[in-house]
């Protein structure tokens, strides 16, 4: 079982963060197929939020085919994120901290790295949602 | 969508001011409304009109498609937290729950001392000797364990600490997932709105200027940021709600009627607090389902 | 609803009694005594034997005064102690009605109780009747107990139908009582707080009390006028207890001698020029209401002050159910 947070001062649509929640606990293998996400009053209450809101997210997941809900029972992890990719993790982050190194001897402080890092990632991001209209199309 | 509570040019007048005029709004079975807008807008006459404690002078108001009045079949259906959430000091909590047992024909004792005694809220204890949290939560437990369709709250968490006020949203939302009650509560902490709530109605100088459901809202509205552009120059962006310009830019938070292609704007979400926000801003605004019709007269003239 | 009534108002309840007890404790011992007193120093006995008849023989009536005097003497305080109690009924309108709506709305409760399973109508038809019948069985106890008390002295004193005395026997405490609740519950309806529901209650249960007792009651039936010489062998009956409006002497022309006063000369004089005579052909002229219409009176009262509570109550729900918004 998981425990939703929320954080306050995010733009982000609560629902969203809620989807958002349960796709990173997929992702790290923290839910695995089967498991039960809390209830939805449950989760109303303790975050004070409206139960529709929780419907909502848990409905989106459904729709992704992530998770199932079973009538009277509760809403199930139907499958995983967890990709074999992410056993590749230790061999990227060993890649990424060279390039830090790199980035420091060039004499970049730690903001204009996250600076960097954030305009390259939107570039990338948006480039490819570009392509990816665009084969849709085609 | 049947409503729960629907007015219809819904005036009330309190000598020569009218407390509330010209206002027509829905809220529909199932939701959890906010009722939000500035202090005096009418919030407290509207739902006092609603639950029948006052009676309109103008147009009408129905709760589930009838006239509040002297009718106990109505009474039962509705419940209702008063502002400042007022209970007999002198009366024990067992004896508030007395009371509305013996007064509701609906009334479920369990739900009551069950919800009382997870709030660790002593049945012995005088309702004048409760914290604000407790007496609030005392009269929430009150009106809700006569099982009703609708729930009331006027200003129920204005003059609570944070953590009294959590608590009671939580309890709110525990309720509306266990019994499916709609609900309308008036508040002006919009981030408590944005969180419980899937329907708003904003009101202003007594009438209602935006009712609607809370996602339709924010898919309408957004939040341009683009060059600077002379006021009235801008065009294909719907109704500009406020604008904002500095020497380089202009900002603008509109109600779009679709998506906005222009290439020279930086579209981003809205908040519920921004678009509140802007429309209280703005008397000349309004967002209302269905054709509007605006109130020609003037409030309070 | 009842429960909720009888949680609410049990307070009032037991003062209500306890101060019915402190009247008891003070009023039986002490109606014991003057009762006791009324029969032993044989004033009873004299006034009894005076009979029916307007004039009676001077010499009994000289008798009978100077053993109704001695009673006074001893008792006639107690008389003017029992005044205070005009204001009982007018306490039931201050501290039962005033404050039955009025209490609601000023500390918002209204909104609590208005806001159940009970429609506005039905809480306050067993609120008010609640109320209403706890001051007419309070009421009945009181009068009970004081037109017993107060025997003796009406028959010693002051008629039971003047002001004050009439006020506080028979059955016209009840009719105050309730014209006092109902004035107070009504007007706790208009203005929704304590204080000035208890303030109009003060001043409506006056401004009709004061006017009706001492301008309507000596009309309510026209009075009996006894005319009698100053110079006579018989006088007015003591015994009777008439209540005189107004009295005078006059001479034989019918002008007046002397107002406010009766004289009467006994034993006769040798002549009609003696001291205090007024002269030969003076009489004595008394309107008066006679004692035998105090039920009457009682009656006609009461009536007036049970009508008022009544249209009174029905306007108190009449503004719960529709202007109370």
């Amino acid at each position: 079982m998981i425990e939703f947070l929320l954080d306050g001062h995010s733009r982000e649509a609560t629902y969203m963060q809620l989807i958002r929640q349960v796709k990173q606990a997929l992702r790290v293998g923290m839910l695995e197929p089967g498991d039960q996400l809390p209830k939805v009053r449950e989760v109303a209450e303790s975050l004070a939020i409206n139960p529709n809101t929780v419907l909502k997210a848990y409905r989106q997941l459904e729709i992704e085919g992530l998770v199932e809900g079973r009538v009277g029972v509760g809403t199930f992890v139907r499958r995983s994120l967890s990709r074999p990719t992410l056993v590749t993790h230790g061999a990227l982050r060993r890649d990424l901290e060279a390039w830090l190194d790199r980035v420091f001897a060039a004499g970049l402080d730690e903001e204009e790295v996250v600076a960097l890092v954030e305009t390259t990632l939107r570039a990338v991001f948006q480039e490819d949602r570009f392509r990816q209209g665009r084969e849709g199309i085609a | 969508m049947t409503s729960a509570l629907e007015t219809t040019d819904l005036g009330k007048r309190y000598g020569r001011d009218w407390g509330l005029r010209g206002c027509s709004l829905r809220v529909p079975v199932g939701s959890v409304a906010a009722l939000v807008g500035p202090n005096g807008a009418g919030k407290s006459t509207l739902l006092h009109l609603a639950v029948g404690l006052l009676k309109p002078d103008e147009g009408e108001v129905r709760v589930f498609g009838k006239a509040p009045g002297d009718s106990r079949e109505l009474l039962e259906q509705v419940g209702f937290v008063a502002q400042d959430t007022p209970l007999y000091p002198d009366f024990t909590v067992a004896e508030l729950v007395k009371l509305g047992s013996k007064l509701n024909r609906t009334w479920d004792d369990d739900l009551a001392v069950d919800r009382l005694g997870k709030l660790d809220i002593p049945l012995d204890r005088k309702a004048g000797r409760l914290s604000g949290g407790q007496r609030a939560q005392v009269a929430l437990v009150l009106a809700i364990a006569k099982r009703p369709r609708l729930l009331l709250l006027d200003e129920p968490v204005a003059a609570l600490d944070p953590l009294a006020r959590r608590e009671f949203m939580q309890a709110l939302m525990g309720i509306v997932a266990d019994q499916g009650t709609t609900v309308l509560h008036s508040s002006h902490l919009l981030g408590d709105v944005e969180r419980t709530c899937d329907w708003l109605v904003v009101v202003r100088k007594g009438s209602a200027q935006v009712v609607g459901s809370v996602d339709e809202l924010l898919a309408e509205h957004r939040t341009l940021i683009g060059p600077r552009t002379r006021e009235g120059e801008y065009s294909g962006v719907g109704t500009v709600l406020r604008e904002s310009h500095t020497d380089k830019q202009t900002t603008l938070l509109v109600r779009t009627g679709g998506p906005i292609h222009h290439p020279a704007w930086n579209v981003s979400d809205v908040t519920l607090e921004d678009l509140v926000l802007a429309y209280l801003a703005d008397p000349n605004a309004a967002a209302l389902p269905g054709p509007v019709s605006l109130p020609q007269r003037g409030v309070g003239a | 609803m009842i429960w909720l009534t009888w949680r609410q108002h049990r307070k009032q309840m037991l003062a209500a009694l306890i101060g019915l007890a402190v009247l008891l404790a003070v009023l039986i011992p002490t109606g014991l005594k003057m009762h006791h007193a009324f029969t032993d120093m044989g004033t009873e006995r004299c006034l009894n034997g005076l009979g029916d008849g307007s004039l009676v023989g001077a010499g009994k009536v000289s008798e009978c005064q100077s053993v109704v005097d001695r009673f006074q003497r001893a008792y006639g305080d107690y008389g003017r102690a029992a005044l205070l109690l005009i204001f009982v009924p007018l306490l039931a309108g201050l501290f039962w009605g005033a404050p039955l709506v009025a209490r609601e709305i000023e500390s918002g409760t209204h909104r609590l109780v208005w806001t159940q399973g009970v429609t506005r109508a039905r809480w306050g038809a067993v609120k008010i009747a609640a109320i209403t019948v706890a001051a007419l069985l309070f009421a009945i106890g009181y009068a009970a107990l004081v037109s017993w008390w107060m025997g003796p002295l009406n028959r010693t004193g002051t008629s039971r139908l003047e002001f004050l005395s009439f006020d506080v026997q028979g059955i016209a405490p009840i009719g105050y009582t309730l014209f006092a609740v109902a004035l107070g519950i009504f007007a706790g309806t208009v203005t929704r707080k304590v204080m000035p529901a208890m303030a109009m209650t003060l001043v409506g249960f006056v401004v009709l009390r004061i006017p009706l007792a001492v301008l309507g009651r000596p009309n309510f039936q026209g009075a009996k006028d006894l005319k009698y010489p100053v110079v006579s062998d018989t006088a007015p009956n003591i015994g009777n207890g008439n209540w005189v409006i107004s009295d005078g002497v006059y001479d034989r022309a019918g002008s007046l001698l002397a107002g406010d006063t009766q004289a009467v000369c006994w034993p006769p004089p040798d002549s009609p020029d003696a001291d205090g005579c007024y002269g030969a052909g003076a009489y004595n002229l008394v309107s008066y209401q006679p004692g035998d219409r105090f039920w009457p009176f009682q009656y006609l009262e009461t009536g007036v002050y049970v009508l008022l509570a009544a249209g009174l109550l029905y306007l108190a729900i009449r503004r719960l159910q529709r202007q109370m918004t």
